[in-house]
């Protein structure tokens, strides 16, 4: 069992890798006055058709592994972890089109495992494959921000966020101004 | 979490694309299957690229590949030369990581107290 939320992401992610996604979308967001964590890790990878989902979502969790991957213990992890904290897991693939795991949980279960090292997650994946694009979007109450592992290099230009990054966010969420703009600034702060 | 340190995250991201390029004399593989991740894999990584980084090591590339094979001795580091010799060291940690950067990538030596298995020679 993880003791970190982020370490359900890595592992996830690693199969987004494995299924040779060029982009791993990884969405982080806490909503706390519905009391809810949601994880979601969306790929542009291989997919699964259904009988290959039905198959790794039906394997028992088993130590017994040989060497044959995508059996399915870490989606089962992260199944085991999301219902025990009262909340809801879901995978939706498509055969070359990729793949999507949806969990979700009580943010304030008290078996909710903390998030923990997301960046460390981050540079992991990274590491794993630097051609990949790894993007973070990670939204709470207080907080919403956008990483990308990999600019567009067309927008390079669009080069001024620098303020985003530099802990002054906080100045983007004043009354009045609309979530939108907020967003675009997040959104360019990544394109920095 | 905070944005500070996504982008310190994001040059390093950057900074492992640009040690990729050419031949290196070392690569540095670390098993990231569950069972892995689950012995703390990711902080042997995050250990290792810091301490490379730290030692201006530039001949030594990391990558990561999945399950090995050795689920039982986690987390578990291939450590691959130029000329095609192999060392597998298990069971590792933060410090022991560190070790095997500052003696087997650094200078050259191989730990072998934290090496398992047979070596494997060049054919």
């Amino acid at each position: 069992m993880f003791e970190e939320l982020s370490l359900h992401i890595l592992d996830i992610g690693m199969n987004s890798l494995a299924a040779r996604a060029r982009t791993v979308q990884i969405m982080v967001a806490e909503h706390a006055r519905r009391d809810q964590l949601t994880l979601r890790i969306q790929d542009d990878g291989r997919g699964m058709d259904e009988a290959t989902l039905e198959r790794v979502l039906a394997a028992p969790v088993s130590t017994k592994r040989g060497r044959k991957q995508g059996i399915g213990l870490g989606l089962a992890l992260l199944r085991q972890t999301a219902e025990m904290c009262g909340g809801e897991f879901h995978v939706r693939s498509t055969p070359r089109r990729g793949t999507t795991v949806t969990a979700s949980m009580k943010l304030s279960h008290v078996d909710r495992p903390p998030l923990g090292d997301l960046n460390a997650t981050i540079l992991a994946l990274c590491a794993a494959n630097p051609v990949v694009d790894v993007q973070l979007h990670y939204r709470s109450n207080t907080e919403h921000f956008h990483f990308s592992s990999k600019e567009p290099a067309e927008k390079k230009e669009l080069s001024r966020p620098e303020k985003f990054w530099s802990g002054e966010e906080k100045t983007h969420y004043e009354p009045g101004r609309t979530q939108k703009v907020e967003r675009e600034s997040a959104a360019a702060g990544c394109l920095a | 979490m905070n944005l500070d340190e996504l982008k310190k995250l994001k040059e390093k991201a950057q900074r492992q694309v640009a040690l990729r390029e050419g031949s290196k004399k070392y690569r540095v593989v670390v098993s990231m299957g569950t069972s892995g991740i689950a012995a703390g894999a990711r902080e042997v990584m995050k250990t290792m690229l810091d301490e490379i980084e730290k030692r201006g090591l530039e001949d030594v590339e990391v990558r990561v590949t999945g399950e090995v094979g050795l689920e039982d001795v986690e987390p578990v580091v291939r450590v691959e030369e130029a000329g095609g010799e192999k060392t597998t060291y298990a069971r590792l940690d933060a410090e022991k990581a560190k070790k095997i950067v500052a003696e087997h990538l650094e200078k050259g030596k191989k730990v072998d107290k934290l090496a398992v298995g047979k070596e494997k020679k060049p054919e």
